[in-house]
């Protein structure tokens, strides 16, 4: 197995070749890399590889926003099943 | 309601919580794991002073003393969303809600993953998880591992793994790639190895500590560190060697290593074949702000204090009224640092419920912050004090604005 | 239960707690009463908890502290449940989550 095959989304199986391939052909910041792969789009929300994503994102050029965090976080932060948002009681 | 609220039972939450309950505030702590402790849970190594640090023991002692001040407690509870409303934070959980005028997060870290090819087999875990498998449930990871990552939390976990029995066959370096950079580098993880030397039983990494304070030394040590590795307690660690592949058809079954040059690329025709039945990967750890982020607070990028850190002051306010911060999410520290930081929180959550009096003690516990710092045994990065003062700047900075 | 470690040089011996059963993917196993669910299939070698929904490659354990939900299984009937932080009940019926009918792997190279 090659570094290319590597996985480095692990809830949505988004590979390393696919990611730094889509970047080079876009250019793209973290968020449009994620939008376009779905990487850290996942069940654990991109908890696992979110670090991974920013590095690749800033391949080439782009420095650091220092200031921000560069992948929004969105409420739940934790998958809800709609029996609990529904109230049901089991 | 609640006067106060504490997300995460780890070292710095169970010791707000004790100093809120000290003060007579009402506390709810809650956690979305089965035991309280957090990450203190797993930790074991030996002190200077020959004494062990048991971090079961430590988090349970903290855990009962809290409980024994009428503390609330609610583990398993995974906290979804946090929302400020009216001066009030609302808490949400799977099946309920909780409100109260302060809010402490205390979430600490999560582990950084380091990608290497089939680390997703069954038997590759992070090396966190080993810890707590073997020190929290005592169940063996495996039989034979590997750790991948060369650092200060795997070399502490690789030891804690042997004082269990479970054979670590080898510690190496992942393959490099853009998402590895430095913790695939010989150089800098040599680097950072001079720090965990004092660890270290061996002559070689004590003797090397002291040779290598500058940079040509440490090329030096590079390229004439063995091949073989170095032994940290029968550990063989390998810092001219990188795991190119996790192999195994369900489950792993070993890995495949190759020969790195000094700039951790594979020299070709150097790879071979070990058996393992677990693999660690050993990234180190990031601070989990996601409440922090979610609730709008200002952040700020600390390479030495392992990422995004909320903004926050050295009484531990955020920059959000009624929210403070407390542990690992402020910067990746020892337990002890963790637990000096709780006790700030807890006194400055008292001095803005009412409690009058308190200036002193804030103070003072400010400055057992730092002692603890500078006594650090385990020091994750080693400008984690020039981190803190470079946030502090900010913070003023931002405050003026 | 062989991968127990029953004594250790500083923690001491291990507690003594409350054997149960429970089933995964029909078959019957014990473990010990509240520990996690991840802890108790793991002590009893057990180390795929789930196979993933679209390729189908196995998984276990990853962060063993509930942050990247690796370890999901279904528990007495709901899905999406945290081995690695569920404890353990007597009876509990868990099941492995598996390759999903339908597969949604081409649309990437399509969209292209």
């Amino acid at each position: 197995m090659q570094n290319e095959k590597m996985i480095v989304c692990r809830c949505e199986e988004v590979t390393y070749k696919e990611l730094m391939e889509t970047k080079k052909t876009y250019n793209c910041s973290a968020r449009e890399l994620k939008l376009r792969t779905r990487a850290g789009m996942g069940y654990c929300g991109g908890r696992t590889c979110r670090g991974m994503i920013d590095k690749i994102a800033m391949f080439q050029d782009s420095p650091k926003n220092n200031k921000e965090v560069s992948l929004k976080y969105q409420p739940p932060i934790r998958p809800v099943s709609f029996t609990d948002l529904g109230g049901v009681k089991q | 309601m609640n006067k106060v609220i504490i997300i995460g039972a780890g070292p710095s939450g169970l010791e707000a919580a004790i100093t809120c309950r000290e003060q007579g505030l009402d506390v709810l702590v809650l956690d979305e794991y089965m035991i309280a402790g957090g990450r203190l849970l797993g930790q074991l190594y030996e002190q200077p002073d020959g004494t062990w640090w048991n971090g079961l023991e430590e988090s349970k002692i903290r855990y009962e003393k809290a409980l024994e001040l009428g503390t609330r407690f609610l583990l398993n509870t995974p906290v979804n969303n946090i929302v400020q409303t009216n001066e009030h934070w609302t808490v949400y959980t799977d099946t309920e809600s909780f409100t109260a005028k302060h809010l402490l997060l205390a979430t600490g870290a999560a582990e950084t993953p380091v990608p290497v090819p089939g680390w997703t087999l069954p038997g590759v875990m992070s090396v966190g998880a080993a810890q707590v498998m073997t020190n929290v449930h005592r169940v063996k990871p495996g039989n034979r591992g590997v750790i991948i990552g060369v650092n200060v939390l795997s070399t502490a976990i690789a030891m804690e793994l042997k004082l269990a029995g479970i054979e670590v066959v080898a510690m190496t370096l992942p393959v490099n790639s853009q998402v590895t950079n430095e913790s695939s580098q010989p150089k800098e993880v040599m680097n950072s190895l001079l720090h965990v030397s004092h660890m270290a039983p061996s002559k070689f990494i004590k003797l090397g500590s002291r040779l290598m304070k500058n940079d040509f030394m440490k090329n030096m040590g590079v390229t004439f560190f063995p091949k073989t590795g170095v032994k940290i307690w029968d550990i063989p660690i390998q810092l001219r060697k990188a795991v190119v592949e996790i192999y195994g058809d369900n489950e792993v079954q070993g890995v495949i290593v190759a020969t790195i040059d000094s700039k951790g690329d594979v020299v070709g025709g150097s790879e071979e074949k070990i058996k393992a039945d677990f693999v660690c990967i050993a990234g180190g750890l990031y601070p989990l702000a996601e409440l922090a982020a979610v609730a709008g607070c200002s952040f700020y990028y600390s390479e030495e204090l392992g990422g995004y850190v909320p903004l926050h002051s050295e009484r531990m306010e955020t920059n959000l009224d009624g929210l403070y911060v407390a542990g690992n999410i402020t910067g990746i520290e020892g337990a002890k640092v963790a637990i000096a930081q709780g006790k700030t929180a807890g006194l400055t959550i008292a001095h803005h419920a009412g409690i009058p009096g308190l200036e002193k003690d804030i103070q003072t516990s400010i400055e057992s912050i730092e002692r603890a710092r500078d006594k650090a045994y385990i020091q994750f990065h080693p400008g984690v004090k020039k981190g803190k003062e470079l946030l502090l700047a900010e913070w003023q900075n931002r405050l003026g604005e | 239960m062989k991968q127990r470690i029953i004594d250790h040089p500083v923690l001491g011996k291990i507690e003594e707690r409350k054997l149960i059963t429970f089933r995964f993917n029909n078959k019957e196993y014990r473990g010990f009463e509240q520990e996690s669910i991840a802890a108790a299939l793991l002590a009893n070698g057990v180390r795929t908890l789930r196979h993933h929904e679209e390729n189908g490659t196995p998984r276990g354990i990853y962060c063993n502290i509930g942050h990247c939900y690796e370890c999901r299984v279904a528990v007495n009937g709901i899905q999406g449940v945290r081995a690695c932080l569920t404890p353990l009940q007597e009876g509990m019926v868990i099941e492995s989550g598996g390759r999903l009918p339908t597969t949604v792997r081409d649309w990437r190279s399509e969209d292209e």
